[in-house]
This record gives structure tokens, sequence and C-alpha cells, in this order.
């Protein structure tokens, strides 16, 4: 008799064991996922993409830099456009450098006033004056950002979500 | 010197291998004594009662493990005071290490330890892991149960791990330096293609360089990665036991005059008291036999201790002569030109500036390429290089044998490419990452835009 029991209760034991073996697994591999998606931000209080940088009319002719947006705003008359300070290498913030002469250009379709060049402390990245990547190890052109004017108070508005091509510019009557 | 509490054992006291109360001596009087200090002392158990005699040779492995440790020993101590003073915000962490410097008494000091200590230990690390290359020490000779191939891949983890440490300790002081060094490295994280800005974002805990960015690179630092490296030294330290030693002494028992030597009573079972009486017989190669070998005390733990010490003393007197630089508190508008990495992550942003390829239309940024691919080659490598050595067994523990020229001789050129680029960025790098020569004077930057 004991004998013919002999397999069921090693069977029930290994399952047992089994079981508690697996349980243990699931739990420690439940917590530890647990844990490590704690760490994965739900919400980044990043700043707002959409920024008032000021009336227009407090922006010189030629370049604003604004530390804050790390953002170029440009102005030639009436019209403005604004380009990224940010390297499309690793993120460093750029430098401007006025040329020593203005050069009038035509890029994508419009008539470009070139007043600057930029360049990259950390890798020596350097860009032509509408923000193309012309040498060093920046892989494509600096970002250009939509700009407008605010319906409520007149100030100029950044999108800095809102990249737009080497054309736009913002005119304003 | 005997501490009080111990005496030796009364003769006739006790049977061999038993042991009535705690008797161990710095200076043991018998083979015997020697023993019984390893075994009965917690500190000193990691050794063996004997070591193979010419393993100590100070040309062989010049220590640089023991002093590795050493220096990770030093950064923990060191690194104690430091978090009592140190405060992980980013309103007030600059002025809290501005304060250890300046205001703390001694507090510079010990930030000068801990930073000197964690540089040194850069360099001791990586030479530990050239000596072992150019030594073949990873090699499994003739013990039995060896796998020295996989404590070389602990190794090359615990050589990442403390860079790991190093860069995540570099963040801390919230300068400037650090601000811009983690900017640049994680930008690199995320050049992989597809998961990158994630695995970023998990890194700095946001899309900015913020907050959540200090105080996850300071749980790294003070917990999760000096236990990491905590633990792998321990196993380190084991799998050398169980490997038999240093690769030297497998080298000499496969020497052509290595003979067996006849029964002789073995340390292990008699020391453990397994055996009482007449000790069992085992058969053992000549590295065992006696004059090849020496008590592991004080041999052992001599040159041990005067490398510990030496190490401590040298951080010491160091730390006192050269003084940590901290740089203007982090702003993250305004990159310092040029901003350069710290000096062993300086062929890394070396490699970033020359691997942007253009093939046609199709653009890989070097930050892929130089940040992520070829350093990712290069440990691969490294990591699978016991797989691909396959010179001789004989020839582990010697210093550059014939056989190995090919692959040593590879190895210097990695090691002199890497310290070429360092070298450029640190001496020939200038404004705008600019080539000057180390003796030109920089031209000066108009403006700050």
């Amino acid at each position: 008799m004991s004998d013919a029991k002999q397999p069921q209760n090693t069977d029930r034991r290994d399952f047992l064991l089994k079981l508690g073996a697996g349980a243990g697994f699931v739990a420690i591999t439940a917590q530890a996922g647990a844990s490590l998606r704690s760490l994965v931000p739900n919400v980044t209080y990043d700043a707002p993409t959409t920024v008032k940088v000021g009336p227009p009319g407090e922006f010189p002719d030629g370049l604003k830099f604004l530390p804050d947006q790390r953002l170029f705003v440009f102005r030639n008359g009436k019209t403005f456009h604004a380009i990224s300070a940010v390297c499309t290498h690793l993120g460093c913030t750029v430098r401007a450098e006025a040329l020593s002469r203005a050069e009038e250009q035509t890029i994508d379709g419009q008539p470009l006033r070139l007043t600057h060049r930029f360049m990259c402390p950390c890798h020596g990245s350097r860009y032509g004056g509408d923000g193309t990547n012309v040498s060093g190890p920046a892989p494509k052109p600096l970002a250009w950002y939509r700009l407008s004017v605010s319906p409520d108070d007149g100030q100029l508005v950044a999108d800095l979500a809102d990249e737009v091509d080497h054309s736009f510019r913002l005119t304003l009557p | 010197m005997r501490l009080p509490f111990t005496r030796r054992a009364a003769a006739g006291e006790t049977s061999p291998g038993v042991h009535p109360q705690p008797l161990w001596s710095y200076r043991p009087q018998s083979d015997r004594e020697a023993g019984d200090a390893v075994v009965s002392n917690l500190l000193l158990h990691w050794f063996p009662s004997k070591v193979y005699k010419p393993s100590l040779a100070w040309n062989y492995s010049a220590w640089l493990g023991t002093i590795s440790g050493a220096l990770f020993f030093l950064l923990v101590l060191s690194g104690l005071p430091l978090m009592f003073l140190y405060v992980p915000s980013v309103e007030r962490a600059y002025q809290s290490v501005k304060d250890i410097e300046y205001v703390v008494t001694f507090g510079w000091w010990i930030r000068a330890v801990h930073r000197i200590g964690a540089h040194l230990m850069v360099v001791a690390v990586v030479l530990h892991l050239a000596r072992v290359f150019f030594t073949g020490a990873y090699k499994n000779g003739v013990g039995q149960g060896q796998q020295r191939e996989w404590n070389w891949v602990i190794g090359v983890v615990m050589l990442l791990l403390t860079l790991f440490l190093s860069f995540t300790g570099y963040l801390l002081p919230w300068d400037q330096l650090a601000f811009w060094a983690v900017t640049v490295g994680t930008n690199i994280a995320s050049a992989v293609p597809g998961i990158g800005p994630r695995i970023r974002e998990l890194l700095i805990g946001g899309r900015a360089i913020e907050q959540a960015t200090l105080i996850r690179f300071y749980v790294l630092h003070i917990i999760v990665l000096p236990g990491a490296l905590g633990g792998l030294f321990a196993y380190h330290m084991w799998r050398i036991r169980k490997d038999g030693g240093l690769a030297r002494a497998d080298a000499a028992a496969l020497a052509p005059d290595a003979k067996d030597t006849g029964p002789v009573p073995t340390k292990t079972y008699t020391l453990l008291g397994v055996a009482r009486g007449t000790s069992p017989a085992v058969t053992a190669r000549s590295p065992e036999a006696p004059d090849q070998t020496v008590n592991a005390v004080p041999d052992l733990t001599r040159r041990a201790l005067i490398v510990i010490l030496g190490t401590f003393a040298l951080v010491s007197i160091l730390a006192s002569a050269i003084p940590s630089p901290l740089e203007e508190p982090a702003n993250a508008l305004i990159t310092p030109n040029p901003a350069k990495a710290p000096w062993y992550f300086l062929w890394l942003q070396e490699i970033v500036t020359d691997t942007t390829i253009r093939l046609g239309s199709l653009t890989i940024n070097g930050a892929f390429l130089g940040g992520v691919i070829l350093p990712g080659l290069l440990v691969g490598l490294l990591t699978v290089w016991p797989w691909l050595d396959k010179s001789a067994v004989s020839t582990a523990g010697l210093w550059f044998p014939r056989s190995r020229r090919r692959q040593n001789l590879l190895f210097i050129l990695a090691m002199l490419f890497i310290l070429a680029f360092t070298f450029v960025g640190m001496f020939m790098r200038g404004p705008y990452w600019n080539l000057y020569w180390p003796w030109e004077t920089w031209p000066g930057i108009p403006g700050r835009i």
C-alpha cells in the first residue's frame, strides 16, 4: 500500500515545491518590475514650448540671443526668423559670431540676409548663417522654429515644438 | 606583536587541526601558526595559507589589483564624510560643495582625497587590466575548475563600473564642468537609433537635466554602483582563490622541471580540522613544494600592507598638494568654450568629434558611431578576448611571451591610440574645439553668446 502511494506523494511534493518556487519567482520579478517602472517618469515638468519672447519692437536689427529658450531671433526690418542654438550633434549651446560683412543669399527661394555664423564649443561643429551645418560632426542643420505674434498683447511668440523650413519668415505689417 | 587575548596553545593541549581558542599572531613562529592566522582571522581569510613565492614579486603584478582595491576602500572611506556634508539638490549642491571646499575644516582635503583617489583608481584599474592582458593571466592552467576567463569578464565590468562611478561623481558639484559633461554624455545615449531618447529620459529622469537627474546620479553614485562594484570585487577575489592564485603559479607547475612531490600533508584539511591525527596524503605539483611557497602570513600580508599604506600615503600627499577645481555654478544657458570632458573620457570626446560620416544623403551622427558603436565594439572585443586568444597555456603568467607578441602589440597600439586622442583632447583643443599646438596661446573669445 505504501508503495502505491509513494509516487503520488512525490508528485504532490514536487508540485508544491515548483508552485512555491514559481510563486517566489513571480513575486520577485513583479516587485523588481514595479520598482524599475517607478523610475520611468510619467510626468516631466518641462519648460513650456510656446513662449512669449517680448514685443517685436524690442528686438534689434540683426540678432538677439534668448538664453532661456536657447534661441537666436533675427530681425531684418519687418521680417523675423528664429534659429535654435542647440547643436544637433550633442546638444551644447552654439555661439554666434558676427560676420565681418553681411551677405545676401537666396535660401529655399527666399532672400535672407546672413549676418552671423554659429560655432559649437563642445566638438567644433560649424554652421552657416542660415543654420546649415558646414563642418565638424554636426549631422544636420540647426532647427528653425515658428514665430508668430500673440493676438492679445502683440508680443513675439516662439513655438519651440514647431520646426519650420528655411523659407519661413514672419513679416509684420 | 601578539594580541593580549591570544596565547599559544600549550604542548599536548590539542589535537592537530583543532582550535581550542582563537589563536593568531602577526608574527607567527611556525607554519602552523601562520596557517592558523589566516584561518581564524576574518580579514585574512580571503588569503590562502600558503602562496607561491614568485606570485608576490613586485615586478610581476606590480600589485595593481591591490592598489585598485585600496583606492576603492579609500573612496568609500572619504565618501562617508562627504555624504554628511553634501546636499543633492540643484539649489544647494553647488553651495554645499563650495562649503566643503572653503568652510568645513579639512573639507578641502577630504574632497581632494576623494577626487585624486578616483582619478588614480581609473589609472590603476586600467593598468591592472593591461597587466593581466600582457601576462595572459586570463588563461586557465593546470588547476581544476579554473574559470579565469570569467574573472577577466568580471574585471572588464568592474572597469566600466569604475568609469561610470567617476562619471556620476563628476555631476554632483553641479558646476559648469558637471552640467555640460552630463549634457554631452547623456546625449550620446540618446544617439542610439530608436530607443536612444527613452534611454536618456530614463537616465536623467525627464527631458532636461534637472533635479531628477541629480538625485538619480547621486543614488547611483553612493549606493547602486559602489554596491555592485563591492559585490563584484568580492567575487573577483573569491575566483582568484578558486582559480589557484595568480596565473604565474600555473606557469611554474607547467615548467618542464615541475615534478610531483609525492605525498605531502595539505594544509587545508588539517587546518579546517577535518582530519585528526595523521594528515590525509595528497600529491602536489612542485609549486606546492615547501621551497617554492611561503606563508601568506606574514609574507603576503606584509607586502599587501605596504601597498595599501603606500597608496593611502600617496593619495594623502597628492591631495594636500593638488587643489580640487570648482567651476562656476551650472548654467544651462551658457556652454563653456571649450567644454572638455574629464581626461579619461577625452578620447571619446575626440572620437565623437571625428566620426560623423556622410554617405550621400545619409548622415551617421558621430555621437552614435563614435560614442556608442566604437566604444561598444572595443569593450565587446575586450570581453571576449580570452576566447579569441589561442596562444599556448604555458604563456600564462609571463610578461610579453614571444607567441603572444602580435596580440600584445595590438593591445599596445590600441592603448597608444587612446592615449594620443586623450593628449590631443587635453592639450591641443582650444575654443570652438579648434586645434592648437600645446604651446600656442588661445585667441580671446569675443563676447558671451
